[in-house]
């Protein structure tokens, strides 16, 4: 997380401003991305003084020292030009010290000579390792002026972040990744009124916020940001407690963070071939990953697939695939579903969970599979239930 | 109606109707779940009030008490004893307050002893995680938790990290009956008092060698773990229980160029700094230096006070009197302590004595603490990280050449040297530079000493 001073904002009324790094701040990015390159090798101690002083264009201070902090988040491991490793340097100067009654230096030359390395190495050597000893490596990965502009941001809002106690999200498309994400930390994600039309609308916060302010959900609350740029639409609104103050903080589509990396897809490779056999085997049929969410009891319910018929616009099945289950779990989700007036729901379950007929719960559409989904079978009981209805 | 443990707070599931469960201690309606929570730290009020009002339900399953036959005997001193009896009087929640090397860590071990609750205790650092670990396993046979430095594992008895209670406690606080806090001050004040709220242990006991003064932060401590119920100062058992020792100052002179630049530096400083007292009497050193961050003066003026501190790190002078204490106790362990790491590394070079910093690993650290104890290492330069907890036992000599956090600070390190001895007599230097700053603050510092801080008993 980033230190205090590094987050960079101003208050507009009971609002928060992030003071974003945008495209004008790019000429001097490419300069500390030059400069940190030249120091590549070298202590970080001799950049930290390079640092110290201009760079070749003008560069706001508060914006400059994020952007370095950022930049050195990116570089893979340590390391260090000692010729002795540090702590056996250390190990073996302090105790001959700690020995002898001779002077420093008469202990650093007998030591040097012990180890068959010069005074000067040797004294180099004892605290090679510190932070500001270390060598100066090249980021993971090549990073343009636009991308640590936008990790910057990222760390920014993530920083402010750090201070919210909830977070209102109104957002189309992506939920079931936030929301898995969401409650992987332990957060509560309640679904709320929607004031414009959107998937759905969260109120996202931990157990304890109820009582009070507390940061023990910043961080969890400030992963969810690079989850939200991959929402086709979304707007934010987080009540950040900063310098005793309540702010809100609001974020939406467009605003310029560091996205986290694609989300995958499908869940499991038995999604994926289910999806791709049911295309190949009914091409009358739309297959739908992650049709919009449904809200039922102030939570959110996720099929994993919508299965439309292209002419028949009332053909229309939700299709969920449980791996891991219980009877518990499944009459829960039924419930759920039953909550939200759904009814054309098809249950698969993996026979390899070894359930009896009689655990599961009355009334489900249910489609037995091992390995892998017969989308012949969930077309057949599509027709079934169909013909059910008709009859 | 039953409870469960959710995240650090305790859930009503299923209440019965017409139940006012609103009034109950601590619980709240959850609108985000339907449903009535409460803070775990009030799992033992509520229940008292569930049985009062006759509500029938369900517990939280019962937490195992460690065997009986899995502990030793833990004797006790007199005070000691004394201060166990008080928390017990004090329904078995309360803070002791006793000077470090008296004993603190027996103390509550003896509780976990005799009570048999499973216990949690809390210590700030993972170094002090490991001196727990080793002392607790000195008198306890069965597995030890430990959460903190990496590491999750629970047990009837189990350590952690501050900071591994505070992330983990939504996980493991419904696991223990008694909370054991290590330097307890560090609570009361908001950072990490979640820890303590989202555990439902009811015996607690806090441990500290410096209780808060602040009257805000003690009424918070008093809250989360009780009010202080037996506290005792160096001066109650210094040459008796604790190590006697003679506190010497050395007032020092700036050079001619040092005092040139401080005065010029601390009337940068002080005209802002006035300016700010006299438009904000009440306001904090942290409103202080908010302020100044939005004005290039104010910039000016905390980049000046800054300066300041690094002149008065290690001063011409201190560095001459530094060398000759180190000189003259050659023969005698000897503690330096400095204000910042920076110094501390540039004593370290100077006369090659190890530092003990937060940059030395922990296998290292230990490995230095261990040849301090033997002998191969005679002095250790350090920080901050001598400051509290660790154990060295056999130190006799502190050079304190600056620090910067006050009279808890100074209590805290002149405590490392006082673990008893044979024949034992400490000696603590202070290098004080005289006309500035650091004269009042060594005069501060120094009351606590001699001071009882709480007024509770």
């Amino acid at each position: 997380m980033l230190p205090d001073r590094l987050i960079s904002y101003s208050v507009a009324g009971t609002f928060v401003v992030p003071h974003f790094l945008g495209e004008h701040d790019h000429p001097w990015l490419r300069s500390l991305l030059e400069e940190h390159e030249r120091f590549i090798g070298r202590p970080q101690r001799d950049l930290d003084t390079r640092l110290r002083q201009p760079l070749p264009c003008e560069s706001p201070p508060g914006k400059l020292k994020l952007a370095v902090q950022v930049l050195a988040r990116l570089r893979p491991g340590h390391r260090s030009a000692a010729v002795v490793p540090p702590r056996r340097a250390r190990s073996l100067v302090f105790v001959a010290a700690a020995r002898a009654s001779d002077a420093s230096p008469a202990v650093l030359s007998k030591v040097a000579a012990s180890l068959g390395v010069t005074v000067a190495d040797l004294r180099d050597s004892l605290f090679a390792d510190l932070p500001s000893e270390r060598l100066v490596s090249a980021p993971g990965q090549p990073v343009s002026a636009a991308e640590l502009a936008l990790r910057s941001n990222l760390a920014l809002v993530q920083g402010l972040l750090f201070y919210a106690t909830v977070v209102r999200i109104e957002m189309e498309g992506n939920t079931r990744v936030l929301v898995r994400h969401a409650k992987w930390r332990g957060l509560i994600c309640a679904v709320v009124a929607r004031a414009v039309p959107a998937d759905a609308s969260l109120e996202i916060s931990g157990p304890f916020a109820l009582f009070r302010n507390t940061r023990l959900y910043g961080r969890a609350l400030g992963e969810l940001i690079p989850l939200l740029a991959w929402c086709p639409r979304f707007r934010a609104q987080a009540e950040c407690f900063v310098d005793g103050r309540r702010l809100i903080l609001q974020l939406a589509t467009g605003d310029p963070i560091f996205p986290a990396c694609a989300p995958r897809q499908y869940d499991s490779r038995i999604e994926e071939r289910f999806a791709r056999e049911f295309r190949r085997l009914a091409p009358e049929w739309d297959v739908v990953r992650e049709p919009e969410p449904i809200a039922a009891d102030r939570t959110l319910i996720f099929p994993d697939f919508a299965l439309q018929h292209r002419s028949v616009p009332g053909r229309r099945w939700l299709l969920e695939i449980v791996g891991f289950w219980t009877p518990d779990y499944v009459a829960r989700k039924l419930a759920l579903y039953r909550k939200a007036r759904i009814s054309n729901l098809i249950l698969c379950i993996d026979e390899a969970r070894n359930c009896a007929a009689a655990d599961l719960p009355l009334g489900a559409l249910v489609v037995r599979f091992r390995r892998r989904v017969d989308p012949a079978a969930v077309l057949g009981a599509i027709r079934s239930a169909e013909q059910a209805v008709v009859d | 109606m039953r409870l469960r443990f959710d995240r650090g707070t305790i859930l009503v599931i299923d209440p019965p109707s017409g139940g006012n469960l609103a009034t109950a201690p601590g619980v709240l309606w959850d609108q985000r779940v339907r449903a009535y929570r409460a803070p775990a730290s009030k799992y033992l009020a509520l229940k008292r009030w569930l049985l009062a009002s006759g509500v029938r339900f369900q517990d939280l399953s019962l937490r195992p008490r460690s065997p009986e036959e899995a502990w030793m005997d833990v004797d006790l001193r007199a005070y000691q004893e004394a201060a166990l009896s008080a928390w017990e009087l004090a329904q078995r929640r309360g803070v002791v307050a006793l000077p470090t090397g008296s004993g603190k860590t027996r103390l509550a071990l003896a509780a976990m002893q005799r009570t048999r609750l499973s216990a949690l205790c809390l210590v700030p650092t993972r170094v002090l995680l490991d001196q727990w670990s080793r002392e607790i396993g000195a008198v306890y046979r069965g597995p030890i938790g430990c959460y903190g430095d990496g590491v999750r594992r629970v047990a009837t008895v189990t350590v952690a990290t501050f900071e591994g209670a505070y992330r983990h406690m939504q996980e493991i606080g419904s696991r223990f009956d008694l909370l054991i806090v290590d330097e307890v001050h560090h609570f009361g004040g908001g950072l990490r008092d979640e820890a303590l709220e989202m555990a439902i242990a009811g015996a607690r006991l806090g441990l500290t060698a410096t209780p808060p003064r602040d009257v805000a932060a003690t009424a918070c401590l008093a809250t989360l773990v009780g009010p202080t119920v037996f506290e005792l100062v160096i001066g109650d058992l210094a040459g008796g229980f604790l190590a006697s020792f003679d506190a010497i100052t050395l007032y020092l002179d700036l050079s001619r160029e040092e005092r040139s630049a401080y005065t010029n530096l601390s009337a940068l400083f002080n005209g802002v700094y006035a300016e700010s007292r006299r438009t904000a009497p009440d306001a904090t050193w942290a409103d202080f230096s908010q302020h100044c961050a939005r004005t290039p003066a104010g910039r000016r003026a905390l980049a000046a006070w800054r300066q300041m501190r690094r002149l008065l790190s290690f001063t011409h002078a201190k560095r001459r009197a530094l060398r000759s204490l180190l000189e003259r106790h050659r023969d005698s362990k000897v503690l330096v302590f400095t204000a910042d790491n920076d110094t501390a590394y540039t004593i370290a070079r100077e006369h090659l004595v190890m530092p003990l910093t937060c940059d030395i690993g922990r296998q290292e650290r230990d490995d230095v603490l261990e040849r301090f104890r033997c002998g191969d290492l005679h002095t250790l330069v350090s920080a901050r990280v001598l400051n509290e907890g660790l154990d060295v036992p056999d130190a006799d000599v502190a050079v304190i050449v600056g620090g910067a956090l006050g009279e808890r600070e100074h209590v805290q390190r002149v405590g490392r040297l006082l673990r008893p001895g044979e024949g034992k007599r400490a000696v603590v230097y202070e290098l004080v530079t005289r006309n500035t700053v650091e004269v009042g603050q060594a005069r501060r510092r120094r009351r606590g000493l001699v001071t009882r801080s709480s007024d509770q008993l």
